[in-house]
């Protein structure tokens, strides 16, 4: 990603510069001044820092040789790129999401703007190199940035060669993932003991059990914290889109419900970003408005979470 | 993975697609595939008529061409479109391929009998599978490009492929059922999950047909050799 910054940031604030004519209260912070700058995380142990906001792919770019939504997902890559956004997640697993990908990223020439980060998705411990090549061809990238054993399968084996990988310049980041609160226990105990730059776990305003344990944890042993599921899914739309917004939430920079729910998440001083999924420019541009503005404080926090209890 | 593992899982973790894409099979098929959707549509109307006509030849034609709506079915739609984005898909078409192999062997080695059907009934629901399934993707997606027509698309063929339960005989029978129920199961839990509700009417209907299947084939069964 080196030596893109100032184009990068010239298309960031042209495409801000959109946004901020559409919903001008996006920009407002609580001092009211208005604030263009995205929400940046500092990597735990590294000199670089990360957009709060990352992207999912899992479903929403799987969408096999379907040439009209390759394009339409393509522009939902753009936005997300044009809007500040680097951190692009998927997994082996996600059928054709990484040729999606891949493709995109070809037609909108932007392999330098992005923070790939794939998974290692194999029982078989010993083709940890072969899958990340494999993955690496579909997304047409020479390395990803972030490298991660999914869901802890075959875990032994992959992060011993991942681990060889980093050492070797092969990957920048290493890291495991599990979602829906499973096999916590196991988890911890690999991220007190293994040299880890990144955890990937399920984060939301309902899924809060991380917070007793993992987050903590990540914290005292400097590990970049990924968020997946940050709507549960979608979810949370389904279940609190039809109900009001409090009238204090302008306090904290949030003027629709996914902001709500990804500042809530974003805003826990142990997460280094959140990767909401989706299939839709609209809701893009939704999601990345939680990357500018304010971000509530640990009060501000607990009233979220008290508020959304009480619909 | 402890039991608890397993029991945070749900239907919705397997299905690694959404309703957009899969009702976009329908549309993409049906414009890569014009004009050869008229020999599907030929095939439709020529299985009841041969099924009817005197003779064990025209009998073994219908199921023949029954046997090639699977294969086809199984490897355009299921193989080729829906595969890719959705691996058990592709293992369903193989499985499609595989039951329109049995049958052509049933048809070649003595599993299709001769017994009377009644007319009126198979023909009736015949004409509900072909003429009026294909219609429940386009009422989904509202996309008349999204026509599910017989010996294309997996749904119609499979719940056509019930009522030729009651044409063929004995053992070759009880291979050929696994899979329209494996099938069934396995669309209509994709459907539910997709919350694509009209058509989860196709695998209800395609169970519903099996029993119709073994209700018109008519006892004991005569084999035609
Ligand atoms: N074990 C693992 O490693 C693991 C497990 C789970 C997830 N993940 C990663 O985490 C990512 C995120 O999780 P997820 O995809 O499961 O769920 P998610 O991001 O919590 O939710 C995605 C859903 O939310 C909807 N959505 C997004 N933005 C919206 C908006 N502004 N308004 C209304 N609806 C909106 C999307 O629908 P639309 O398409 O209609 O916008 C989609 O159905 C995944 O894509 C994947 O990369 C990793």
């Amino acid at each position: 990603m080196a030596g893109w910054f100032s184009r990068r940031q010239f298309l960031i604030n042209a495409g801000l510069a959109g946004l901020a004519l559409k919903s001008p209260s996006l920009f407002a912070n609580t001092s009211g001044t208005p604030s263009l700058s995205p929400i940046m995380r500092q990597i735990p142990g590294a000199n670089e820092s990360i957009p709060a906001i990352g992207m999912g792919t899992w479903i929403t770019f799987n969408v096999g040789g379907d040439e009209q939504l390759v394009a339409q997902r393509t522009r939902v890559l753009k936005t997300f790129f044009d809007l500040g956004g680097t951190v692009v997640d998927g997994s082996p697993m996600y059928g054709t999401a990484a040729d999606v990908i891949g493709e995109a990223l070809d037609s909108l020439g932007a392999h330098d703007r992005i923070f790939a980060a794939t998974k290692i998705w194999t029982g078989d411990e010993s083709e940890t190199r072969q899958e990340a090549a494999r993955s690496g061809r579909r997304w047409g990238l020479d390395q990803f940035d972030l490298l991660q054993v999914h869901n802890l399968l075959g875990w032994q084996g992959h992060l011993e060669t991942l681990k060889q990988m980093k050492a070797n310049g092969d990957v920048r980041y290493i890291g495991i993932t599990t979602s829906h609160g499973r096999r916590h226990r196991e988890f911890a105990q690999i991220m007190e003991r293994e040299p880890l730059d990144f955890v990937q776990l399920t984060y939301n305003v309902l899924d809060r059990e991380v917070e007793n344990r993992l987050l903590p944890l990540a914290r005292e042993r400097r590990i970049g914290v990924i968020v997946n599921r940050p709507f549960q899914g979608g979810s949370l739309f389904r279940r609190f889109q039809s109900e009001p917004l409090p009238d204090w939430v302008g306090e904290v920079g949030v003027s629709n419900w996914a902001e709500f729910f990804l500042k809530f998440i974003i805003s826990h001083p142990a997460v280094t970003c959140a990767i909401p999924a989706t299939s839709k420019v609209e809701h893009m541009k939704e999601n990345m408005g939680a990357l500018y503005g304010a971000l509530p404080d640990a009060d501000q926090r607990q009233r979220m979470a008290d508020y959304v209890r009480s619909l | 993975m402890s039991g608890a593992d397993w029991l945070s899982y749900s239907l919705q973790d397997f299905v690694m697609f959404g309703p957009q894409v899969f009702l976009r099979l329908f549309v993409r098929i049906n414009q890569d595939l014009w004009p050869w959707q008229v020999l599907a549509v030929v095939a439709a109307i020529g299985i009841p008529v041969l099924l009817f006509r005197q003779g064990r030849n025209a009998r073994c034609l219908a199921v023949g061409l029954m046997a090639v709506a699977w294969a086809v079915s199984g490897y355009g739609f299921l193989v080729g479109y829906f595969g890719p984005i959705n691996w058990p898909a592709a293992w369903f078409g193989w499985a499609f391929v595989a039951q329109g192999v049995l049958l052509a062997a049933a048809m070649l080695f003595g599993g299709v009998h001769g017994g009377a059907l009644s007319f009126g009934r198979f023909v009736a629901l015949w004409l509900i599978v072909a003429c009026g399934l294909p219609w429940l993707v386009l009422a989904e997606s509202g996309q008349w490009q999204a026509l599910a027509l017989f010996g294309i698309a997996p749904g119609t063929t499979a719940a056509a492929g019930a009522l030729i339960v009651a044409v063929i005989t004995g053992p070759w029978r009880w291979l050929y059922l696994p899979l329209l129920v494996l099938w069934s199961l396995f669309s209509a839990a994709m459907f539910w999950v997709l919350q694509t509700s009209w058509l989860l009417v196709t695998p209800v209907a395609t169970l519903l047909l099996v029993g119709a299947g073994f209700w018109l084939s008519p006892r004991p069964a005569r084999s035609l050799d």
